[in-house]
Parts: structure tokens; C-alpha cells; sequence
């Protein structure tokens, strides 16, 4: 199978952000209320996500990497993370307008989000090349839209469902997300 | 020790750079943005129920200083909001204050159910599947459409499976009265004293309507007889009220057979 394919699935299905690595749990509880919400934030986390990888890694391989500075990836990601964001947000406020509103409000949220992170962070652990990177940022990004618009449908129908009393509210939804992980951890001999 | 130097170097190096290159694109890409619209903003309550009708009060600050909606169109916030509002744009602002009041007496006591309702549990849902839950096709559902939607904690479901308005949270938004399926709330002037009728029932039948509930409006026309002073007439079958004639006399209530009617 091609090499990139495989990066792109099993980072969508196989090693899914939300349901497998359970990251950005934050977001796929709190902004999956309805598909729109959920297909706005999906979209701009996708975005912030392809874009912080194709910054992080020359920072990593042109300036840590040459000065021994490996630890000091963390840190540095986050700040050239928030202020990308933060940029970007500037650039779409001035420029497009139209498009600020239906994806700024989420831009703020999405600055330190643990996925975005953890995508820059596993490319360097992965020791993926510039291309294999974007490929798994993007896979990655799939992954999170995905599960954002499984659980906003989820939702839909848990809205119009009797539910126990003692499990109303947010701890029907992480049933719901442990049913959906489960499921998704039968994607696991998709790739041999 | 250059390692620490190193690192040092680094991360000061990138946040200055950073740090610099953020307030230099701030003012590049800087947007004027119309300083009456955070203006009027300010006064708004910020509880986004969107009884306006914008979507949320970001959405109404827009419109009002655009030129669209009137200062006053804040129901929430009512009088003091919209003076507020008023001394923005430089206009006097005039309100009548509302609270949201429910025209049903069909608790668990009186109305009899059509049978055990197990579908979904919302009176829009009850409504359409089934008309209505209770033997009364005008009853209130019980099932909380309008206390979900209450951004005030102003609705309370009670033990009777009605529910109950808190006069003084609710701000006469108007949310609950375009949620209930049934038109049951209705806005009621917080200025006005007189007699209100709690029913809501349009079948002529009065053996029908005594069937379904004890307390619903049998039509017989007591209290318009029994008002002094001409200001309660029957309109599509409810006792209706002009509250710029009525005097509180009570004689209505008194009359009424079945205890529709009530003095607020």
C-alpha cells in the first residue's frame, strides 16, 4: 500500500485523535451540540492543525535540532502555536471577513488545544518527513471532523431519548463517546 | 553552560520576535470597528436568549446601531436596558414591562390524561403525535418545553406538572411564549391589575370540557354578567379582560363556577 495512504488512515481511523489517543476531549463534549457547531470547529481545528505542522517542523529540524535543543520543544511549539493562531485571526478579520464569523469565534478556542500539540509533537517523535508530516496533520485533522460530527449526530438522537436520571446530561455522553471508542478500536488490523 | 545560554537565547529570541511580530500585524490588519455598537453592547444583559430575535446580543448591539432594531427591543432587560440603550443613541425609550403568564390549569389534579404518553419527552413532540396528552386538546403538555428554553431560571416545573413563573426573574423575554405548542404563555402587562383567566379552552361542549378538566372555562358567561364595569367579554369562547376598565372588584371571580379566574 502507499506509504502516505497508510499515514492518512491509520492516523484517521486506526490512531483517531478523539477516540483512541483521547485527546481534545474538551472540545468534542463542549462544542458538539449541534452538526453546524461541530462541523465549524472541526473545520478550523483541521486547519490550525495543517498549519502548525508545516511551521513546527523547520523550527524543529533548522533550530532545535542543530542547537541540541530538543527539550525545548514544547514550549516553543505553544508559543508559535498561540501566536499563529492569533495572527491568523488578525488576517481573517481584516481580509475575510465573511469567513472570521463562521470560523473565528472557534480560531480562539483552538490555540492551545492538546490535539494541535500532540500533531506537531508525534511528527517530531515519529521522525516523519516535511511531506509524511502534512499527510498525518491532515489524516489527523480528518480523524477529529469525523468524530466531532459522529457525536453531534450522537446527540441528536440522545436529545430525544429517555435517559436515567443518574446518568443525564454529560455522563451519557461519555458513554456514548466509550461506545464509539470501542468502535473504532476495530479499525485496529485495518493496516497490517 | 552555553546549553542554558542556548535555550535562553531561544526562547527570549522567539517570544520578542513573536511578541513583535503580533503587535506589528495588529496594527496592519486593524479593523474599525463602530465604537456604538460595543456601546450599546455594554448595556445589553449578555444572557443571549435571543428574545429580540437577533442571534444573541452581539447580534441585537449590531442591529441597533445599524439603524435596524429599535432600543427598545431588548424584552430582557426591559425598562432599565433600554433607557441605557436610549442615552446611547440619543433617544428616549418608552417600555411596557412583561412577564410571561401561563393561561392553563390542567395540573396532575384536574386535567385527566388521554392515556400513558411514553414517546419523546417534549410538549413539541407530545403535541404533534398525539394533539395533545390530556383529554383537553388545548392543555398544557407539562413536559417543560418552556422551562428548557428559559434563560432566567424564571420557570420552574412544579409538583403539579405545570409550570411555574417566578415573577420576579422573569424578564418578559418572550422565549417560553414562542416555545409552548400550545400558545399557552402569554405576556402580560407587569403595569396591569385585574382579573386573568386560566383557561384556554375553545370547545363550546360543556360536557366535553368538564370530562377532560374540572377547572376549564365552560363558556356560560357568568362573569360577563356579573362585571360592573363592562370590562370582561367573551372572545372565541375566553373570558377576555380590559384592563383599562377593570377595577379589581373580584365580582368576576366570585361568579365563576369553575374558578378560571383569578385576581393579579
Amino acid at each position: 500500500m502507499n506509504e502516505y495512504l497508510k499515514i492518512f488512515l491509520s492516523s484517521m481511523l486506526i490512531d483517531n485523535v478523539v477516540l483512541i489517543q483521547f485527546l481534545a476531549l474538551c472540545p468534542f463534549i463542549g462544542m458538539t451540540t449541534d452538526v453546524q457547531k461541530a462541523n465549524g470547529m472541526g473545520i478550523a481545528t483541521s486547519f490550525v492543525m495543517v498549519l502548525s505542522t508545516v511551521v513546527t517542523y523547520p523550527l524543529y529540524n533548522f533550530i532545535l535540532l542543530p542547537l541540541g535543543l530538543e527539550f525545548l520543544q514544547t514550549l516553543t511549539f505553544i508559543l508559535v502555536i498561540a501566536s499563529l493562531v492569533q495572527l491568523v485571526e488578525f488576517y481573517l478579520k481584516k481580509s475575510a471577513p465573511a469567513l472570521y464569523s463562521s470560523m473565528g469565534v472557534y480560531l480562539a478556542l483552538i490555540t492551545t488545544n492538546c490535539a494541535i500539540l500532540a500533531v506537531t509533537l508525534n511528527c517530531i517523535s515519529k521522525s516523519y518527513s516535511f511531506t509524511e508530516s502534512i499527510v498525518y496533520s491532515l489524516g489527523t485533522a480528518g480523524g477529529f471532523l469525523l468524530s466531532m460530527i459522529l457525536m453531534a449526530g450522537i446527540r441528536d438522537r440522545i436529545r430525544l431519548a429517555k435517559i436515567p436520571a443518574f446518568v443525564k446530561g454529560t455522563p451519557v455522553l461519555f458513554i456514548a463517546a466509550g461506545l464509539l471508542s470501542m468502535a473504532f478500536a476495530g479499525f485496529a488490523g485495518l493496516i497490517k | 553552560m552555553t546549553i542554558i545560554l542556548y535555550t535562553l537565547a531561544v526562547s527570549a529570541g522567539l517570544a520578542l520576535l513573536l511578541g513583535f511580530l503580533l503587535g506589528f500585524f495588529k496594527k496592519i490588519f486593524f479593523v474599525e470597528t463602530d465604537e456604538t455598537v460595543a456601546k450599546v453592547r455594554e448595556c445589553l444583559p449578555g444572557a443571549n436568549c435571543g428574545g429580540c430575535g437577533y442571534p444573541g446580543c452581539d447580534g441585537f448591539a449590531q442591529a441597533v446601531a445599524k439603524g435596524e432594531a429599535p432600543a427598545t427591543g431588548c424584552t430582557a432587560g426591559g425598562r432599565e436596558t433600554a433607557e441605557k440603550v436610549g442615552k446611547v443613541l440619543g433617544v428616549s425609550a418608552n417600555v411596557v414591562e412583561t412577564v410571561a403568564v401561563l393561561a392553563c390549569q390542567g395540573s396532575k389534579a384536574h386535567a385527566v390524561p388521554k392515556g400513558f404518553y411514553s414517546g419523546v419527552q417534549t410538549c413539541r413532540a407530545a403535541k404533534l403525535s398525539t394533539n395533545s396528552i390530556k383529554m383537553c386538546a388545548w392543555a398544557c403538555q407539562g413536559l417543560g418545553d418552556c422551562v428548557a428554553v428559559c434563560q432566567f431560571d424564571a420557570l420552574h416545573m412544579g409538583d403539579d406538572s405545570l409550570p411555574h413563573v417566578d415573577e420576579e426573574k422573569c424578564t418578559g423575554c418572550g422565549m417560553c411564549i414562542k416555545e409552548c405548542p400550545q400558545n399557552l404563555l402569554v405576556h402580560f402587562n407587569k403595569i396591569d391589575k385585574g382579573a386573568f383567566a386560566r383557561c384556554n379552552n375553545r370547545n363550546p361542549n360543556k360536557p366535553q370540557i368538564l370530562k377532560g378538566c374540572k377547572v376549564g372555562c365552560i363558556k356560560c358567561g357568568k362573569c360577563e354578567k356579573a362585571c360592573q364595569v363592562d370590562a370582561i367579554h367573551l372572545v372565541n369562547g375566553i373570558p377576555v379582560v380590559d384592563y383599562a376598565k377593570c377595577n379589581s372588584c373580584g365580582d368576576c371571580v366570585a361568579a365563576c363556577p369553575t374558578n378560571v379566574l383569578y385576581l393579579r
